[in-house]
């Protein structure tokens, strides 16, 4: 076989190990597929797509829908189907299409947008937009109801600390629990109308679900207002029209004759039911349409307050009539490595000291390594390249001893891939920070905005900046800078003239006797450059220039500045591309907020630019990270953000209580926060009154607390999976370390120390 | 013309008998229009008055061609034919017959003379009207701009005027074929209360806007003796072109009207009906036919060359797989790929590269004029207007649009002027910020720039607002800063300045009296920006001036009345109607006029509806959706609320998979046939907003495609 491994294209096709083979054969029905970390399931998937279409299964018009769970999925998928089907002489992109499930939601709602009450080009606002609603809304409801969650706080708090957590703590927490609260009523295709009608009938107070329906309402207004749509709406009106209007679906049903599905395991019950739709029998009672899941339930990781759950995958993996296979067979690790994740597995079924989360990680099917002579083979053992530290690390002496290890380790094996993985991103940018510190060459694009994305924007902010303060030397300096950035990459003697002309620019005190000199002020020329330096000076003649048109050009509307501006400082086809969708990003927002002059565009394109908002461009790891491109560097990531990729050596931090629970006595939990009463944890409790809602036929009535409870076993099942994902990222070397915490209380996670011992024992053993 | 041109079946069209009742259908590119100048030409060759011959169209450009044959020295003699659309028609015969009418047409003031509305001043009384509705949560569950709601109400009501159906029956047709969110029912009803609201506020205050017209002309003129006397005497002699396009109410009129005209030539398209989204009705439009005595059926396609021909036939074959259409054998055309040429580009700006590139070979390496070659996209956004003007310039290729890149509204000179209009008008409490100053002032001091221009804001503007009066004075700031912005720009700043605190102390004069003075006592000025005017665009700001001036005055004729009475300022109004995007978004119409011999950047329909044929089009964002798409509008609906639309019957995917599908064809085949040598592809594989697009005219092109690669491998 062949698998590439997720995330690298570049391997040539080989034929198809035995498991694949059995995939590929697949006909017709619904066909259910268990796969491991590393099996190759992404490129079974895609040979069956190509092999659907060369088969000649389809209508001209018709098409294999591939679903996945990442933008940065599709593109690998686009490329391997073409691959294989432009080597068989057919045209490339066509007959397949692949989409996430907010694409293909997107394309749903498109056919018909009026049928959700929408227009034309109808917006869809991105995350951090989103997120900026929601907070003027929980801000608005916040002022109206000041002290209505009081009751919440722990009762010896004195007046003081109340005044002061209403101001530090309140509005965060609010907006957490309004919005697992939003996005779950749109799961359940709940309007804020219908939400309050219920809630009406309803004669006990819900104060957190009357809290979460307020806000829902202003948000869903000030959305409406803006004539936008939210991610999850898309979903919501998606499904919302495909079961309102059966012609639709009949259509997209022919169009869509085959349904792939990839990361099956993370489905959410809307995706479920999109698909199932799509792939359902167009006949009551026919024969089922051709739906193929493949997943693998243990790699479950983004299930909290989503409704994405693995039961989905493993309930259809049982149903009766569905064709099950499984990728048991895996080349990327070592055998020590396979060991350890399968142990995990199996300590984790029938030993984990919380009973009730047993089914966490499923034992079977247990990864294999490949057969001999598999022309991906599994890495040479090393037992060796397992580290599990349990030294009691504060929180700054876990960074630094992982910076001193990947500092000494880089260097001596420069073509080698090596990743440290973390839970948090402000754990991640503290450890690329103390990386960087070290010299080490730190890639980091997998946290945010990739870094090419960062430096066009970058470059753009800094000429708007420039624009918005024409009188400002700095300013100058810096646009002249952003125009010849590509010499400080350059050849000493250019880099030299840059910084010589740039620091000259720095020092211009009248920008005006620069750039608009009068007949007897020109700055220019009174530097003497035209004899000191004939370069510089005929550089600084072509500055002015452009400087001029740029200064002109700010009484555009500000996307057509924006374009100006790329078109003189950009040549990359993907950094025009991105200047492109960043100009009509702004305008968008100048068109939300027509009060805003360019200062304040500026200050949201140096958002982006300082990568706190994730946006995404059109450079290579935008389409897909892969990691051989960044041999010899530390790639630093999340370890959610990891998934589907593999790498040499691997270090895996903070794996302690806190981050890793397992329900012991003295583990905490972040969800629960420190100064709420009773341990609540006021998103679970509000999510359980919105089933209470939804669900008023049942016996249980709402009682306080049991949602906290349950919500910490969803987490430590997660947990489980997550770090059941982040050891089967390692190819060679797997380092797991631990660290105290802020208050110096953490322990090791209990799954580290089982591993710990069940390690030690092998040693032994052996 | 040249007659001798003509082809024998246009002759005999043209000369049928002058009482001859004349219906002629075909392709477009089949000679239709130019048979029915020569028939025009014809009759007054053959002794009737001009002015008894009436050229009816259902748009204005439509009937460019036979008003561009009448202003042929010599030609006319005598009296002026009369060119005109129904609603044009309508409204002569409303100023006509006001008094007669305007009691029994409701309206309140019968005695007073009417005001009539364009479409911005309808729209501004229409945002009167409904903001304070918005506020009591009407349309609270439709995610719509605000003046895009404004404009969908008056277009409903538009509809029901010319499709002839009552307009209190909008709300009812619309919720009858709503099949989804409950919610939107609601919308339906608050559509419908917004639309009497309306109406009865123009009966009241003696408005009319499109639609009444249309409506009174309908119910109370036509009807009348007199008014109809008056139109059947005047024109006897009907042309009317293009009927496909036009709406069923002037079908009905027709129909009425026929039978006493001496005679008529009605010319029908045969795959067109590209405005029923305005409610044209081709349908309606061939039914007069049985009304006609000689039927022509023009075919041949005298435009495209043999490939371009080819092409369109295969593409017809993909649009009517069931209809067996037999692949004509063109002389000469052995293959269609000479006649299409996909670009084809991993990103959008890619693609435009491509695109300017290939019509700079066009011009410069083979000699295509430039007014030859068309580029059309679904819609044409600002800044892909932007964008391709600015490569097709460094190409130094001409190249001009149906319109400029920005609104009236966004362009610069009406920022500069309303932003000096807030300086002189302190009392409005409508601040202006120190950018906005900075902006207006780098426009209206000639020689200004934006540095100096931000030194002296920073030196002059004042902490507190109080208009002009409050802008410190050139002599009182720093004499660093003096010597920084030059006297001689100083002293500019300080006329300037001085006319602003001078106009600022004395009554508020009429918001177009006032643009205009300014204008004229000083920017016009030599030593201001607008004396010379070259700032970012190649119109001139005098233009543009003139533009808003006129916008205002219409504002004024319309608007002025009302607002006086309650005590508001019609400048103030203005200046927020133009913040909220109701007034003033169209577009400077001096444009149209453009650069004679330049490559045209417009929407697919723009082209098609100036029906002017080219030698080479480049379609872009062939992915896109909106080739086949119609616009969705959540408010309306082209063809619930048209003639053929059964009350009560669900609208679903079918219908609305039927329409694409028809659009489409229209729209392709349409722009093939007016396309002479090729077809150029602008395809991205990913589009403007970076998101991979697959709407059906690309999946069509896949298969012409595919045939073409089968043509080659054959070959």
């Amino acid at each position: 076989m062949s698998p590439t491994p997720e995330g690298q294209l570049s391997q040539p096709i080989i034929q198809p190990r035995l498991s694949q083979e059995k995939i590929r054969q697949y006909r017709r029905g619904w066909m259910g597929v268990a796969a491991v970390p590393g099996s190759g399931k992404t490129w079974t998937l895609s040979l069956l797509a190509a092999d659907l279409i060369k088969r000649g299964a389809l209508a001209e018009d018709q098409e294999v829908l591939v679903v996945t769970l990442v933008n940065s999925a599709v593109d690998n998928f686009y490329s391997r189907v073409s691959s294989f089907i432009e080597a068989a002489g057919f045209l490339p992109h066509t007959g397949y299409r692949v989409r996430t499930l907010h694409g293909l939601a997107h394309d749903i709602v498109r056919e018909r947008p009026d049928l959700a009450g929408l227009e034309q080009n109808f917006q869809i606002i991105d995350e951090r937009e989103a997120n900026a609603i929601l907070k003027e809304s929980v801000h608005a409801w916040l002022r109206s109801h000041p002290y209505d969650l009081e009751h919440y706080y722990l009762p010896d708090l004195d007046d003081n600390r109340r005044e002061q957590l209403n101001r530090e703590k309140l509005p965060d927490l609010v907006s957490d629990v309004a919005l697992a609260i939003i996005r779950y009523a749109k799961d359940q295709q709940l309007t804020p109308d219908r939400l309050v009608e219920r809630l009406e009938t309803l004669r006990v107070p819900l104060p957190l679900l009357e809290m979460g329906s307020d806000i829902y309402s202003l948000y869903q207004r000030a959305l409406l207002y803006r004539g936008a749509v939210d991610f999850d709406d898309l979903i919501r009106l998606a499904l919302g029209n495909l079961q309102r209007d059966s012609s639709l679906l009949e259509r997209l049903r022919y169009r869509w004759p085959y349904i792939l599905e990839d990361e099956a395991q993370d489905s959410s019950r809307l995706q479920e039911e999109i698909l199932s739709l799509l792939s359902g029998s167009s006949e009551p009672n026919g024969p089922p349409g051709n739906w193929v899941r493949v997943g693998d339930p243990n790699q479950a990781i983004y299930e909290t307050f989503t409704t994405a759950n693995p039961k989905y995958l493993r309930n259809f993996l049982n149903r009766k009539g569905v064709i099950k296979r499984s990728l048991p067979e895996s080349g990327r690790s070592t055998a020590s490595i396979i060991k350890l994740a399968n142990y995990l597995a199996h300590w984790a079924s029938q030993n984990h000291p919380l009973e009730i989360v047993r089914d966490a990680l499923a034992p079977e099917p247990a990864i294999l390594p490949t057969p001999p002579g598999d022309p991906q083979p599994n890495p040479p053992d090393d037992p060796k390249g397992i580290h599990l530290v349990l030294t009691k690390f504060t929180a700054e002496e876990e960074i630094k001893a992982v910076a001193d290890s990947v500092a000494r380790w880089l260097p001596k094996h420069p073509e080698s891939t090596l990743a440290v993985l973390v839970l948090q991103n402000n754990r991640a940018d503290r450890i690329a920070e103390e990386l960087r510190r070290r010299g080490v060459e730190v890639v980091d694009s997998l946290l945010r905005s990739t870094q090419a994305t960062r430096q066009a924007s970058g470059a753009l902010t800094h000429l708007l900046q420039f624009l918005s303060n024409p009188t400002s030397a700095r300013y100058l300096a810096q646009a002249y800078r952003v125009w010849r950035r590509e010499e400080r990459r350059e050849a000493d003697e250019a880099r030299a003239r840059l910084e010589r002309a740039s620091e000259l620019l720095r020092k211009c005190n009248r920008v005006e006797d620069f750039l608009w000199p009068g007949a007897e002020h020109d700055w220019l020329e009174q530097t003497g450059l035209a004899e000191s330096d004939p370069a510089a000076y005929d550089q600084l003649i072509e500055f002015r220039r452009l400087a001029r048109r740029w200064q002109t050009a700010v009484l555009l509307p500000v996307d057509q500045v924006l374009l100006t501006l790329a078109q003189d400082i950009f040549t990359q086809p993907s950094e025009l591309a991105l200047a492109h969708k960043l100009a009509n990003l702004l305008r968008q927002a100048s068109q939300g907020h027509p009060s805003w002059g360019l200062k304040d565009l500026t200050t949201e394109l140096g958002v982006i630019a300082r990568n706190e908002r994730r946006f995404i461009g059109f450079s290579e790891d935008d389409q897909g990270f892969d990691p051989q491109q960044h041999k010899g560097k530390a790639i630093v990531a999340t370890m959610h953000k990891a998934k589907g990729l593999e790498f040499d050596r691997v270090y895996l931090m903070s794996v302690n209580n806190y981050d890793f629970p397992s329900g012991e006595e003295y583990d905490a939990y972040y969800s629960e926060k420190w100064f709420i009463r009773d341990h609540l944890n006021l998103q679970a409790e509000a999510l359980a009154q919105l089933q209470l809602l939804l669900e008023p036929a049942r016996d249980e009535w709402y009682q306080e607390g049991l949602a906290s409870r349950t919500d910490r076993f969803n987490l430590v099942r997660e947990r489980l999976r997550l770090l059941y994902v982040g050891i089967t990222r390692a190819r060679r070397q797997l380092i797991i370390t631990y660290n105290t915490g802020r208050r110096g209380e953490a322990r090791p996670a209990t799954p580290l120390v089982e591993l710990y011992n069940y390690w030690e024992r092998q040693q032994i053993g052996s | 013309m040249n007659v001798i041109q003509l082809r024998v079946e246009q002759l005999e069209v043209i000369h049928q008998p002058l009482n001859a009742h004349i219906f002629l259908e075909g392709p477009a590119g089949s000679g239709k229009t130019t048979a029915g100048v020569e028939r025009l030409l014809y009759l007054m060759d053959q002794g009737i008055p001009g002015g008894e011959i009436l050229v009816l169209t259902p748009q204005r450009t439509l009937a460019a061609p036979y008003e561009a044959a009448l202003q042929v020295p010599g030609v006319v003699a005598g009296s002026m034919v009369t060119t005109a659309t129904l609603g044009g028609l309508a409204r002569r015969m409303v100023e006509l017959f006001w008094p007669m009418i305007s009691a029994q047409a409701g309206f309140a003031q019968p005695d007073e003379p009417p005001t009539f509305l364009t479409l911005e001043t309808a729209q501004y009384y229409m945002a009167h009207l409904v903001r304070p509705l918005l506020d009591q949560g009407y349309f609270d569950s439709v995610a719509i701009e605000r003046n895009r709601l404004y404009s969908q109400i008056i277009d409903n009501l538009n509809k029901a005027a010319v499709v002839g159906f009552p307009y209190t029956e909008i709300g009812e047709r619309l919720q009858g074929a709503w099949q989804g969110e409950p919610a939107q029912l609601r919308v339906y009803e608050d559509a419908q209360a917004c639309a009497s609201l309306f109406r009865r506020y123009c009966l009241e205050h003696n408005l009319l806007d499109f639609s009444l017209q249309v409506e009174i002309f309908h119910h109370h003129l036509w009807p009348m003796a007199q008014c109809r006397e008056h139109l059947l005497h005047s024109y006897q002699h009907l042309i009317v072109d293009n009927i496909e396009e036009d709406t069923p109410l002037t079908h009905d009129l027709l129909a009425e009207w026929l039978p006493s005209a001496r005679s008529s030539l009605l010319i029908y398209d045969q795959e067109a009906g590209y405005r029923n989204f305005l409610g044209a009705d081709a349908l309606s439009g061939y039914k007069l036919k049985a009304l006609c005595s000689q039927v022509y059926i023009f075919s041949e396609n005298l435009i495209s060359s043999p490939e371009v021909q080819r092409l369109t036939e295969h593409m017809q074959r993909i649009f009517s797989p069931g209809a067996a259409l037999a692949i004509r054998e063109q002389p000469g055309a052995k293959q269609i790929s000479p006649a299409l040429k996909p670009l084809s580009a991993r990103f959008y700006p890619e693609m435009l590269d491509q695109v300017a590139a290939e019509i700079a070979r066009l011009v410069q390496a083979e000699g295509v004029p430039p007014e030859e070659i068309v580029v059309l996209a679904p819609f044409l956004p600002d800044s892909l207007r932007f964008s391709l003007g600015y490569r097709l310039e460094q190409q130094g290729v001409p190249a001009r649009s149906h319109r400029p890149s920005r609104p009236l509204r966004s362009e610069p000179v009406t920022h500069c002027l309303l932003s000096l209009a807030r300086l002189a008008h302190p009392a409005w409490n409508l601040p202006i910020t120190q950018y906005e100053l900075a902006y207006a002032l780098v426009q209206s001091i000639a020689g200004l720039d934006l540095v100096r221009a931000q030194i002296l804001c920073e030196s002059v503007f004042p902490k507190a607002w109080s208009g002009a009066a409050g802008l410190l004075s050139f002599a009182e700031i720093s004499p660093e800063a003096q010597e920084r912005i030059t006297f001689r720009l100083g002293n500019r700043y300080e006329r300037l300045r001085l006319w602003l605190a001078e106009y600022s102390q004395s009554p508020e004069e009429p918001f177009d009296h006032f643009l205009s003075r300014l204008f004229g006592e000083v920017l016009s000025q030599p030593g201001f920006g607008f004396h010379q005017y070259s700032i970012t665009d190649d119109l001139q700001a005098g233009e543009i001036t003139a533009n808003l001036i006129e916008s205002v005055q219409k504002f004024r004729w319309s608007a002025g009345e009302m607002l006086a009475q309650s005590g508001a300022s019609l400048g103030r109004e203005y200046v927020q109607m133009v913040q909220d995007g109701v007034i003033a978004a169209q577009y400077v119409r001096s444009w149209q006029a453009g650069q004679a011999s330049a490559v045209l950047l417009a929407p697919a329909y723009t082209f098609l509806l100036n029906n002017r044929p080219v030698s080479y089009q480049f379609w872009l964002d062939v992915g896109s959706y909106a080739w086949a798409q119609r616009l969705y509008q959540p408010l309306t609906h082209p063809y619930v609320l048209s003639r053929n639309w059964q009350t009560g019957r669900v609208w679903n995917a079918d219908d609305e998979f039927q329409a694409e599908r028809e659009t489409l064809q229209r729209l392709a085949l349409g722009l093939l046939r007016r396309c002479r040598r090729g077809l150029f592809l602008g395809l991205s594989e990913l589009g403007e907003q970076g998101f991979e697009q697959r709407g059906p005219l690309l999946a069509v092109f896949q298969r012409v495609l595919r045939q073409i690669a089968e043509e080659a491998r054959e070959g």
